[in-house]
């Protein structure tokens, strides 16, 4: 045990004081706030400027009512709290509108209005002439093809324009209208809580790929690690003070230390980032870090990373380079890839028996597991059985993996083949 | 007491014997030899004195007890094939090594400073191992083997790759600690360092035992058979001559080993016909010779 904790301290200590340690704990961090925040923050605060957008249409009422709709939502989205996660689907802005009436709806006005757009004289142009109007297919120029967003408000407008025309005229009111016109909004809900569907998405989202990312990275660290000391030939020395399992344990332990120093150091960072106004005021991350999930990800990571990394622990062991460890690699890494491969298909129905049988077969509970905790969809039986199977199957791990490494660190040369894999397996 | 007993030791990979039933002992405080050709067995053989592998049958005794992983910490072990973490500072992986042979830091910390003055590399201990000369490198795996006051040391090829200058210093730093009462185990094929430091040797091959003893007896076994001549001028008189049997030229001399029942004094008047002698010494075989004969000898 004394042998275990001094190798395990060795390899924390030379791993946190590598300059790549220091970098992938604050980028990370400012990556992920990057990624989030900035493009939120971006499009929930929009720019300043306004846009030029000209109504063509064949009659006075119909091209007033498209202006009247598409002004009457350039303000509502500004009145609108930023950042309320309730309103998320309205978080895309779109700049303010200023909106021109065009009457004239021959050929050479369209080429014309066309070439203005072109020429960035005009921002935009909405074709809404009889024909197209009977036609349901209304033109928009616009140089932002692609800019979805604004697309949908618009074409938004349009419908409900040509909506409020038609029920104007069959004589209803304009509050009767206006009745007609709210939509409904569906507001999805687990029986346990009261949490948003979208931040409960990004939030079992994000802990997944992490917990991936770490588990995956960390466990190819090990088997790295252990290339390296079989190329420099250390082995010979440290088993002669050391045997095998203690060197693995050791390694494992500190490689394990140093992912959980990372970890601890990005929750820190997002906890406070998250409370500051600038996250706040997006409300990405409100409501992702709860402790409850925090301490279901350590669990998760843990097991996760111990049957993993004693696995590239064996890898490692049996190759002399990292180009020769690259197909093992990936068998060991395919369910952790599956597991990714059916994230969408258990996120949309969580309580599925293949969601449930692939959060408790150990290769893949670590990820699937979490990600049905964090949607709400796991019972507590399951969450204990998973944990228990997992411990089951890093022990048998353990101890088949050991046999691997313990021979495998003294190999040179060649890559054994799967005959010989089973005599040093079966070697007392 | 002995510090090591191998009694019937086998040790076989798939269908290969690596060592096959080897038995010896090494007394206590002592310079033991392990001798023998490349793959003969000494690595296995040393492998399994300190657990790295366990043998097939047999038995290995340490310090008068069946191997056991604790008496480990007495043991210091510089292998053949070197290695050290590369990214470490000097003075972080002796105290490291250290700590694992059971010392605490501070002491191990002290010593291994003491160590590098020794051997004149203090001024490296803040640089990372991947920064040093391979010669360097030898110097801190020799500290790394002793920091700890191992009472058995292992040195497998220890001068391997040095220069004569520091060949000379580390020899004298393993005669000091065994003039201590230590063990001291060295391997190698350079049978000039094994004339100048081992009292017993065991020379083996294709894993057996083919020779063993104390290093004088095994000489005097072979009697003062062998003639080094110096000489200048024409060194045919050798060649077919009934009195050698076979000699090997050095260049600057000439080892000759008589024929059975040859006077040394005939030779010594051939010679003198045929060249100007400056040495003519009747001497014991050197040890590369019998190394030479033994191993050609089993091969056969």
């Amino acid at each position: 045990m004394h042998n275990i904790i001094l190798i395990a301290r060795r390899e924390y200590l030379e791993r946190v004081r590598t300059r790549s340690f220091i970098a992938m704990t604050f980028l990370v961090p400012a990556l992920m706030l990057g990624l989030t925040v900035l493009p939120t923050y971006l499009a929930t605060h929009g720019s300043s400027q306004s846009k030029h957008i000209v109504v063509v249409a064949s009659d006075k009422r119909t091209a007033e009512l498209i202006q009247q709709q598409l002004s009457k939502e350039s303000e509502e989205q500004k009145d609108q709290p930023a950042g309320d996660p309730q309103g998320f689907e309205n978080r895309f802005r779109i700049e303010k509108l200023n909106v021109d009436v065009d009457l004239d709806t021959s050929d050479r006005e369209q080429t014309a209005l066309i070439e203005r757009v072109k020429q960035k004289e005009l921002d935009g142009a909405i074709f809404a002439t009889k024909d197209a109007l009977a036609a349901k297919k209304v033109l928009f120029i616009t140089r932002d093809v692609s800019s979805f967003a604004a697309n949908e408000v618009i074409q938004a407008s349009v419908n409900r324009a040509v909506r409020r025309d038609l029920l104007a005229s069959k004589g209803f009111s304009e509050k009767e209208i206006d009745n007609a016109l709210e939509t409904v909004d569906l507001k999805p809900q687990s029986p346990s809580g009261t949490r948003n569907p979208v931040v409960l998405f990004f939030a079992a989202f994000s802990v997944m790929m992490i917990l991936y990312m770490t588990v995956f990275l960390y466990g190819i660290s090990v088997m790295r690690a252990i290339i390296d000391e079989k190329n420099s030939r250390i082995m010979e020395v440290m088993l002669s003070i050391t045997d095998a399992k203690e060197m693995m344990a050791g390694k494992i332990l500190g490689v394990g230390l140093v992912a959980l120093t990372q970890i601890l150091i990005w929750a820190v960072v997002v906890g406070i980032a998250s409370s500051t106004a600038l996250v706040a005021s997006a409300g990405m991350l409100k409501g992702i870090i709860s402790i409850k999930l925090l301490a279901f990800f350590a669990v998760y990571f843990l097991l996760g990373f111990a049957l993993y990394s004693t696995m590239y622990a064996a890898v490692g062991a049996m190759v002399n380079s990292e180009q020769e460890a690259q197909q093992l690699q990936v068998l060991v890494a395919a369910p952790m890839i599956l597991s990714l491969v059916f994230m969408a298909n258990i996120l949309q129905s969580p309580g599925s028996n293949i969601a449930m049988f692939a959060s408790i077969f150990p290769f893949t509970a670590p990820l699937i597991m979490l990600l049905r905790v964090a949607v709400q969809a796991a019972s507590p039986w399951e969450i204990g059985l998973s944990i228990g199977l997992m411990i089951a199957a890093i022990y048998g791990t353990v101890l088949f993996c050991a046999r691997v490494y313990r021979i495998g660190i003294l190999m040179y040369g060649k890559k054994p083949t799967l005959p010989e894999l089973m005599k040093w397996i079966k070697y007392a | 007491m002995y510090t090591i007993e191998l009694e019937k030791v086998r040790k076989s990979y798939d269908h290969f014997v690596a060592v096959d039933d080897l038995s010896f002992k090494i007394e206590q405080g002592g310079v033991f030899g392990l001798l023998g050709p490349n793959g003969a067995g000494k690595t296995s053989t040393i492998r399994m004195m300190i657990g790295i592998t366990v043998p097939d049958s047999g038995t290995v005794s340490v310090f008068g007890q069946p191997f056991d992983r604790k008496c480990l910490k007495r043991v210091g072990y510089l292998p053949e094939e070197r290695g050290l973490y590369k990214k470490m500072k000097v003075l972080d992986q002796l105290v490291f090594l250290g700590e694992l042979h059971g010392m605490a830091m501070a002491p191990a910390r002290k010593r291994a400073i003491e160590w590098c003055e020794r051997l004149e590399i203090s001024e490296k201990l803040a640089d990372k191992i991947e920064e040093l000369s391979k010669g360097m490198q030898q110097k801190i795996q020799f500290i790394a083997a002793l920091l700890h006051d191992p009472d058995f040391i292992i040195m497998d090829e220890p001068f391997a790759g040095l220069d004569p200058v520091n060949s000379d210093l580390l020899k004298n730093v393993l005669l000091q600690v065994k003039e201590q009462g230590k063990t001291i185990l060295f391997s190698t094929h350079r049978m000039d360092q094994v004339e100048k430091l081992c009292e017993s040797i065991c020379l083996i091959n294709h894993g057996k035992a083919v020779l063993q003893g104390n290093l004088k007896q095994v000489k005097a076994q072979y009697g003062k058979n062998t003639v080094q001549i110096q000489y200048e001028g024409n060194g045919n008189f050798l060649k077919g001559n009934p009195l050698v049997q076979s000699f090997s030229d050095y260049g600057n001399h000439v080892d000759v080993q008589l024929a059975k029942g040859a006077d040394p004094q005939q030779l010594l008047r051939g010679a003198m016909e045929h060249s100007r002698v400056s040495k003519f010494e009747l001497m014991e075989p050197p040890l590369e010779q019998i190394f030479i004969d033994v191993v050609g000898k089993t091969d056969a």
